[in-house]
């Protein structure tokens, strides 16, 4: 169906190391000029996912198709594909302007220096690095290294480029600021791009679409926002890092768990039962309250300040976390005693569940 | 407390071990201006001159010590030693590049190629001159059969080197050349060896080294006088009478290998400047 636009696909890729499959049937494709995010602990094959279709490693059963033709035994440097590393892999020996047009000056097709140094200077500015083109790699900071990494791969004016959490080695400031610039760049120049992190706030920023990839499988992929709302599994859920998950019994349409019964008419199908509320849809009321909706006993024990939220922390009568987040444009925060107890509630909708029985 | 007992042992075996290393150099450099064509290979210095200095050159006026028979035999050892630098570093380059990825019994050819510096020199010597002469029916020469011991011998150590270095090398500024479009020649040749060359000048400095003083292997696997190369040709010497103008010999050599050591140290002093700029980057990673 997508075929056409496709820029790149893989089918049925499989890849595994001493046994352990990094890469379980992975198929997934891309469209021309898109922004793909993928998401995944470490240890879910992301990485492995990208080294596949660059072509450093090749796997053992499957395809990769790259505008439509089948590249899986091509090698990297005839692929025509982008790669940004984390730690950049910068060619130390040389200079900023010599490390953008090292593709140029040692590639197989062959670039008159005119041009090679035409296409340097123009990238070059376009990333920002304007005079510092004859600086050697260690004198330029963190983020401009990073730009120097991502001129030198965008002035071989790739159709594809592959980001293994190109944002890891900066400091949060930066991360913003070069989240945005990403974005930009990538608009300008109309490539595809194939980011891997590990940072869900990072993927769902990112991406046109976000892709999760777990235990070498991909288990959802979707709108950011899609994402967030429609968890596909508990798993998604948990590497979203926003929802509170209890696990319990659904059955008949409705799930058990330690805050009671509560009815469940709209689960999800999974393989085990867990209901997930997100951070910000929990309410604190004191022990005395009645409760509209479902409620659950805790013991308040610490809070968290961040900037615009706070996250408190209680802890269940089984000894579980759970966490509340309290946007401070709502008002302000409660306080709370340590060591008192607590009831947390929820609007009863608000509650995310999964299941065996679910559809 | 434990530090002032152990610091003066330490000193002390420093200072000692400094006393054996250069103590004979020191001993044989003193003598080396001993008066000539009379004075012995012994003290008292009876009076101070540059005699056995002249006499290498062929300065002096003939007397009755001949002079040293050594100057072809200088010259084949620093050709010898040239050739097999040049073989077994390129070696050793190839075969640590190899064993970069595991393969099918690499660690079976590990052994193998390190068994080269582990087995008595005489023995090889001896083995290379028997199957010349009785297997093959070929003639010993210096740049043949002990060219070939002289590999097998340094081999194994730049291998080693280059192993170490590659081992440190962070495979991802190739595989970012590759994504660049840059061939695995040329990326090995504009990328890897730029980076691995400290590595590669110090195989290159142990091949050459070894080889130009090798002896249990040379003097079975070279052949005639005419074949002989420095070591064995100092040796010779001896077997008459021992001279001052060895010393003078020994002292210059000396003096060459310090030539050398200072080319190794300045060429890889602007390598690990180059190495360090690498290291800055593997730590943001």
């Amino acid at each position: 169906m997508t075929t056409q636009t496709a820029i790149f696909r893989i089918d049925g890729v499989t890849k595994s190391y001493g046994g352990v499959k990094a890469l379980d049937a992975v198929t997934l494709e891309a469209g021309v000029n898109e922004y793909l995010s993928l998401l995944g602990p470490s240890g879910s094959g992301k990485t492995t996912l990208l080294r596949v279709i660059a072509g450093f490693e090749v796997p053992d059963s499957g395809r990769v198709f790259f505008q439509g033709r089948d590249i899986t035994n091509l090698p990297a440097h005839e692929r025509g594909i982008g790669f940004v590393f984390q730690n950049f892999a910068l060619f130390p020996h040389l200079t900023v302007r010599q490390n953008v047009a090292f593709g140029m000056a040692h590639g197989a097709v062959s670039v008159s220096a005119e041009d090679t140094a035409q296409r340097t200077q123009a990238v070059i500015d376009m990333v920002g690095l304007t005079g510092m083109e004859d600086r050697g790699v260690d004198q330029i900071s963190g983020g401009q290294r990073q730009r120097v990494a991502l001129a030198r791969t965008l002035v071989m004016q790739p159709k594809l480029v592959l980001l293994d959490e190109p944002l890891g080695a900066l400091d949060a400031n930066l991360r913003g600021r070069m989240r945005n610039e990403l974005r930009a760049i990538r608009e300008k120049m109309g490539v595809t791009f194939l980011h891997v992190t590990g940072s869900e706030t990072e993927a769902l920023a990112m991406g046109d679409s976000v892709v999760v990839l777990d235990r070498g499988r991909i288990i959802q992929r979707g709108a950011p926002d899609d994402i967030y709302s429609t968890p596909a599994s508990p798993d998604v859920a948990h590497f979203l890092n926003r929802f509170n998950l209890f696990d319990g019994k659904l059955s008949g349409g409705t799930f058990t768990g330690p805050f009671g019964t509560i009815a469940a008419p709209q689960a999800t199908r999974a393989s085990r039962d867990v209901c997930a509320i997100r951070y910000d849809r929990l309410q604190v009321l004191p022990l005395s309250a009645t409760p509209t909706g479902p409620a659950l006993k805790a013991t308040y024990i610490a809070n968290e300040y961040l900037g615009s939220a706070v996250m408190n922390f209680f802890e269940t009568a089984d000894g579980k976390v759970v966490e509340v987040e309290h946007h401070l444009s709502l008002g302000a925060p409660q306080t709370f005693e340590p060591r008192q107890d607590y009831l947390l509630t929820w609007a009863a909708d608000q509650a995310i569940v999964f299941g065996r029985e679910g559809k | 407390m434990e530090s002032r007992v152990l610091k003066p042992i330490l000193a002390l075996y420093v200072a000692a071990f400094i006393l054996f290393l250069y103590g004979p150099f020191i001993v044989l450099g003193i003598l080396s201006f001993q008066q000539g064509p009379d004075g012995g290979p012994q003290f008292p210095i009876t009076e101070w001159s540059t005699y056995w200095y002249q006499q290498i050159f062929g300065l002096t006026p003939p007397s009755r010590i001949a002079p040293l028979p050594v100057g072809e035999a200088l010259i084949r050892s620093l050709i010898l030693a040239f050739m097999t630098m040049v073989t077994s570093t390129v070696l050793g380059v190839m075969s640590a590049q190899a064993f970069r990825r595991k393969f099918r019994g690499s660690s079976f050819v590990f052994y193998l190629i390190v068994l080269g510096m582990m087995v008595p020199g005489v023995l090889t010597g001896l083995g290379t001159s028997l199957l010349a002469n009785n297997v093959f029916g070929i003639t010993r020469h210096w740049y043949t059969t002990a060219f070939a011991t002289h590999v097998a011998y340094t081999f194994p150590f730049a291998f080693l080197v280059m192993l170490a270095i590659l081992n440190r090398f962070d495979g991802s500024v190739e595989e970012a050349a590759w994504s660049l479009g840059v061939s695995p020649w040329k990326t090995f040749r504009k990328v890897t060896f730029p980076l691995i060359f400290p590595g590669v000048l110090s195989a290159m400095l142990f091949a050459f080294t070894l080889s130009l003083d090798e002896f249990p292997r040379s003097l079975f696997a070279a052949g005639g006088t005419e074949d002989q190369t420095l070591p064995l040709a100092i040796y010779g010497t001896f077997a008459v009478e021992i001279h001052p103008n060895i010393f003078a010999f020994g002292v210059l050599t000396t003096l060459f290998s310090f030539a050398l050591l200072s080319v190794y140290g300045i060429l890889m002093g602007m390598s690990v400047r180059r190495a360090r700029k690498l290291a800055m980057q593997e730590d943001i990673a």
